[in-house]
């Protein structure tokens, strides 16, 4: 008994247990195997100079939603509204480029649409968290009333003021607006420049064949770094996960639980925002119908990267690697012609099964089995 | 003694409706003691201490702290005025690990709340420090608290209150869900925190004898009343226990089992 002490009784671990054990492993391990056989499968074509650009941007794409939404079920909430948000933001911006501002204020900038879209988005995101946190209701209520309020209305404004769901062949703002470029130009140019000069990426007649990523790509990193930086180092990401692991006891303890609810429920509204933007800006169209089923997606790649149904637990960098994952295998189709499409939805539920098992695991290692 | 209580509670009522949970309660808590509150289930213990921990504001009733009247009107002015309450349920978040536990809602950090940068070694240092100083070297404060065991939770939960300046210290039935040996080791706890001789302890329990091998000072609820008090000496272990089932007699007891 004498000379033993609490600490020798922590094994240490080597560097490779240590990784095996974090709970993005499997997630990487899953992202692992699919980039492989998604390579093999398409000859190569998925990550040549294009298809590295198409791949990236639907995944930049899932990547931003699944931050929010992993950020938020981190702190013990689910958001049902991001599809339905991304849908009203695009529509958004999109009349007030076609139309004009509302109130006859005129003309409409890419910069005016996208921030009074901005407001409004987030003033959305404002009401549904107090919704949430003031009548104590579930939130995959409060938000399953906005996913259909949100779409209804939608498709409504687009009737009366547009008189179609669609609006197309808006002028290319990125020709003459840098803001517009900011959502809907291209990025990594240098990237593309220096595989042309070393000797690749090269089209059919031999000319430089991609020019750069979607900017998309970009906002993703950006609000990668942001989430990563804001829940693991500062005291907002304690707040938050105090708040998703044991609500009472964070509160006891003086964390403002209410405002981290709300304001995750306005930072999945951003998200929401930024992708429809990046939408508009990108094709320079809208649609009533934009960002359908995204946000059961976004709650799909969130528990595939390692973050838990009940809330508390989760990783920023597991959510990398499961847009990784979701993205190659929805554009898989495009890549390997012999396959059905409808796989992937196949596949969705597979992994997403499986992930709810290993997170299960990984939640009951922690709490000592309970 | 000339000794002034840390916290003087006096005649405090404390209604629900039409329902009276606490009748007039007083008591005295002071430093480097541990005051043990004992009654039967239902006696009123949990509300006085939410009174005492802003929970519920009283009905009637004063509450001192070093002599002066202070009124508590959230949990909030209550950590702030020194008491610090460590709930059985409300201790600790499972998935966290020691250190993001220990610094819950007062978390160290550089540049603005609420998005300024976590010190997280300096706050790893102090949560291994202040444990230790209270008996539990962990091996690792970025451990999953719920690793820990319920003693070393209770612990921890402590060792936060303290501190962050707790003078007193109300402890909510911190053994009954735990194993013999955890237990011993929040008993132990009490009595390190104890003989540092600045912290007064409330200490509930159902427990007779945790409550007599720790506590200095004695205080008996039954249906919202004090029905008795006293320090260690003054009472007697059979008073005790008498006390403890609300005035009723072990013999009253024997008699009704024999009945039935
Ligand atoms: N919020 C409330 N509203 C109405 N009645 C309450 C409320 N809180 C407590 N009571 C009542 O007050 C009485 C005292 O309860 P309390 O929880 O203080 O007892 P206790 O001494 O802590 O009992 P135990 O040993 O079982 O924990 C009980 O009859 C309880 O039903
Ligand atoms: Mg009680």
């Amino acid at each position: 008994m004498s000379g033993r002490s609490e600490s020798d009784r922590l094994k240490q671990e080597s560097l490779l247990m240590r990784l095996v054990r974090r709970p993005e492993a499997g997630a990487f391990f899953v992202m692992v195997v699919v980039i492989v056989l998604v390579t093999i499968a398409s000859n190569g074509n998925a990550i040549n100079p294009l298809g590295i650009k198409n791949n990236l941007a639907i995944i930049a794409q899932f990547g931003i939603i699944a931050t929010g939404a992993a950020l938020l079920m981190i702190a013990g909430e689910f958001d049902l509204s991001i599809g339905s948000m991304i849908g009203f933001a695009g529509m958004s911006m999109a009349m007030m480029l076609k139309w004009g501002l509302p109130f006859g204020l005129g003309e409409a900038t890419p910069a005016s649409a996208f921030f009074i879209t901005l407001a409004m988005t987030l003033s959305l995101g404002w009401l549904i968290g107090t919704i949430v946190v003031r009548s104590g209701l579930s939130s995959f209520i409060v938000t399953l009333a906005f996913l259909f309020g949100l779409r209804g209305t939608t498709e409504v404004a687009f009737r009366l003021i547009n008189q179609s769901t669609q609006i197309s062949g808006l002028p290319d703002f990125k020709q003459e607006y840098f803001f517009a470029r900011i959502f809907g130009g291209e990025s990594f140019g240098w990237f593309y420049d220096l595989w042309f000069a070393l000797g690749g990426n090269l089209n059919r007649r031999d000319e430089q064949w991609v020019t750069g990523l979607d900017v998309r790509v970009v906002w993703w990193i950006l609000i990668v770094l942001l989430a990563y930086i804001v829940l693991n180092r500062t005291q907002m990401g304690n707040w938050i996960f105090a708040t998703g692991d044991n609500k009472e006891s964070a509160r006891a303890n003086g964390v403002p639980v209410n405002k981290v609810k709300i304001g995750l429920f306005m930072f999945t509204a951003f998200c929401a925002t930024i992708f429809a933007a990046c939408q508009v800006f990108d094709t320079n169209t809208a649609d009533a119908a934009k960002g359908n089923l995204k946000e059961l997606e976004a709650i799909a790649i969130a528990v595939v990267g390692g973050t838990l149904m009940t809330g508390g637990f989760g990783s920023v960098i597991g959510v990398v690697f499961g847009a990784v994952t979701f993205g190659l295998v929805a554009n898989a189709v495009f890549y390997i012609p012999w396959i059905d499409g409808s796989w992937y939805r196949v596949f969705v539920g597979v992994v997403l099964l499986a992930a709810v098992f290993a997170n299960e695991r990984i939640r009951k290692r922690i709490t000592g089995g309970i | 003694m000339a000794k002034q209580p840390y916290l003087k509670v006096e005649s405090i009522v404390k209604k629900f409706g039409p329902f009276t949970a606490l009748n007039g309660v007083s008591l005295d808590v002071y430093p480097g003691e541990v005051h043990a509150l004992l009654g039967d289930n239902g006696a009123g213990k949990s509300t006085l201490i939410k009174v005492l921990s802003g929970v519920h504001a009283p009905t009637s009733g004063q509450i001192h702290i070093e002599g002066k009247p202070v009124n508590f009107r959230s949990p909030r002015d209550a950590s702030n005025a020194g008491i610090g309450t460590v709930y059985q349920d409300l201790a600790v978040n499972p998935l966290m690990s020691v250190t993001r536990n220990f610094f819950m809602g007062r978390e160290l950090t550089s540049g603005p709340r609420p998005f300024g940068l976590l010190k997280m070694d300096e706050m790893d240092r102090i949560t291994h420090d202040e444990m230790l100083k209270i008996g539990i070297d962990i091996s690792d404060p970025q451990q999953a608290v719920g690793t820990m065991s319920g003693g070393q939770r209770q612990t921890l939960a402590i060792a936060r209150a303290i501190y962050f300046g707790a003078k007193v210290l109300i402890l909510d039935e911190p053994t009954s869900a735990l194993g013999q040996k955890q237990q011993m080791e929040v008993l132990k706890t009490m009595m390190r925190v104890r003989a540092r001789g600045d912290i007064a302890i409330i200490f509930i329990t159902h427990n007779e004898i945790h409550s007599k091998l720790v506590a200095d000072r004695f205080t008996f609820l039954a249906l919202g009343q004090v029905i008795g008090a006293g320090t260690h000496k003054e009472l007697e272990g059979e008073d005790i226990r008498r006390l403890m089932a609300g005035g009723a007699e072990i013999k009253d007891l024997e008699r009704d089992l024999a009945e039935l």
